[in-house]
């Protein structure tokens, strides 16, 4: 099974990038302040939109390269919170099919 | 008139391919591995609800080279991949995918149609002259590369191109993952004779009975048959025509069919469901079926009930009213009216509600019943309050119990209603 933990907090984005991607300036979170601790962000997977009502949420998934982080960003009351954690106690790579970053 | 045409002899179809297909691979998959980063090069199973039993709807190719197939239980698939990591369906990922596919395609014909959620086809009849000048192989290329960039690295897909819709299909499923293959009149022979009859899309075990059961055993002697035979002989009807003309590459698959049937089903979440468990879920089904019927602007007069009992009886009933109806309560109202007739010997484990006989929904002409104008002005004020505050912000009282419960999950082949799918995950 998935190790994700819910956390559902929210938290404080203090570094962005910003990305032009596909003739749009794109903004990113890159790091973030969490339970004291400061974690950057190594790798953008991917950002959607989604709904809940009327009020756009922009869910980022993010990782560290230690673990998988999900972010959502309320587009109305600008504020990020942390939803999910994911462990990373999975097995090794299979080297026939390792990602090549 | 009949479509039967007894004497019917094409030679292969000799035009340029202009059909282009693209199918994401193991679409699910591979967008939670774009997604999640620490998940790229693991066994992945997606399912719809994280059980033991639950059943594997897309898996990783580095799954499938474990020998886990979509289908399987997370417990069959457990024992072929142990590593296999195992996480539930996230519909707005896949809509937001599903987009970006669209907005590519569009970019490239007005003519494009998506058969399902990760599959897609281009016609790019009329726009060779002056907009694609390039080879299609190349424009296939260009597609990948917009993949990549527009959704994220590890994105990949297949890419067929033919004369027509099948054989574009065909091609698309030749290499796997992430190939692009041109079948033409020149090497649709060759291409064929590498292939099972039932690598074709369409033949499973009983068309291919059929197919044997008339002495045919390969592709190749598929494409040689005669019309007359395929026919008479193999489909008795004008499919066989139908099939004749689809393996010559020529166009009979560009059709648009209306939809006949709304409806929803689910396997209980519970092994002995007492009698107001029963009512809870089916408050819900009818409730999400009329849901379904009002964001298309359709009405049904028909209502079709469906329950399959624990020891796989399976017992069914339809009744056709004159008045069609479009409100949760209505709907629910019908199917107690079945609901209520079924046989009482065994536990249900799955139940299924639909409605037939659609038609455009008159929910903007008053009735001269009030009862009917209140109906609808009660069901249109609770779209209203949903649409604003999120689906099942207001719901019947019979379906609270079930709210939690049923989750739409990812509508497999069709994605008429992907909209209202993610409106409300």
């Amino acid at each position: 099974m998935d190790q994700a933990t819910l956390i559902n907090k929210d938290v404080n984005i203090v570094a962005y990038y910003f990305k032009n991607n596909a003739r749009r300036l794109r903004c990113f979170p890159k790091r973030m302040e969490y339970d004291g601790k400061r974690i950057d962000f190594t790798e953008t997977g991917l950002v959607h939109p989604t709904k809940q009502g009327q009020r756009m949420i922009h869910v980022f998934d993010m990782t560290d390269g230690q673990a998988d982080y999900r972010l959502e960003f309320d587009a109305q009351a600008l504020s990020w919170k942390l939803v999910a954690i994911t462990d990373t106690q999975y097995a090794p790579v299979s080297t026939q099919f390792a990602p090549s970053y | 008139m009949p479509r039967y045409q007894p004497n019917l002899h094409l030679a292969t179809n000799p035009e340029q391919p202009q059909i282009l297909h693209i199918d994401l691979n193991s679409c699910f998959a591979t967008v939670e591995q774009q997604a999640r980063p620490m998940l790229r090069g693991r066994p992945l199973g997606v399912t719809n609800r994280l059980t033991k039993n639950a059943c594997v709807v897309a898996a990783s190719y580095e799954a499938k080279a474990q020998g886990v197939k979509v289908g399987m239980t997370f417990s069959q698939a457990k024992l072929l991949a142990p590593d296999l990591i195992m996480i539930e369906t996230d519909p707005p990922k896949y809509h937001y995918v599903y987009k970006k596919l669209i907005s590519i395609m569009r970019s490239y014909s007005p003519k494009i149609g998506m058969k399902s959620i990760d599959e897609g086809v281009i016609d790019f009849h009329g726009t060779r002259a002056n907009i694609n000048t390039r080879p299609l192989a190349v424009i296939g290329q260009e597609i990948k590369q917009r993949l990549r960039e527009e959704v994220g690295s590890w994105m990949k897909c297949n890419i067929g191109i033919a004369p027509n819709r099948f054989l574009a299909k065909t091609a698309a499923s030749l290499h796997k993952p992430d190939g692009l293959d041109v079948i033409t009149h020149k090497n649709l022979r060759l291409t064929l004779s590498e292939m099972k009859l039932t690598d074709l899309t369409g033949i499973a075990e009983r068309n291919q009975a059929r197919l044997n059961a008339a002495g045919i055993y390969t592709p190749l002697q598929f494409l040689d048959a005669p019309a007359a035979v395929l026919a008479a002989r193999v489909f008795k009807s004008a499919c066989g025509e139908d099939w004749y003309q689809r393996l010559r590459g020529w166009e009979v698959d560009d059709v648009e069919y209306t939809t006949k049937t709304v409806g929803r089903q689910f396997v209980m979440d519970e092994w002995q469901p007492t009698e107001e468990v029963l009512h809870s879920r089916l408050s819900h089904l009818a409730e999400t079926t009329a849901m379904k019927l009002r964001h298309r602007g359709l009405a049904a007069r028909g209502v079709y009930l469906y329950l399959l009992y624990a020891n796989g009886d399976v017992w069914y009933e339809r009744k056709l009213f004159k008045t069609p109806v479009f409100s949760g309560a209505d709907v629910l109202r019908r199917s107690l009216l079945l609901f209520n007739r079924r046989p009482r010997d065994d536990w249900v484990r799955m139940m299924a509600v639909s409605c037939y006989k659609l038609e455009p929904s008159n929910a903007n002409q008053l009735s001269m019943l009030e009862e009917i104008n209140r109906q609808t002005w009660l069901s249109e004020a609770m779209d209203t309050i949903n649409n604003q505050y999120g689906e099942f912000t207001i719901t019947y009282a019979s379906t609270l119990a079930a709210k939690g419960l049923i989750k739409q999950k990812i509508p497999f082949g069709s994605t008429r209603y992907f909209e209202l799918l993610c409106n409300r995950a």
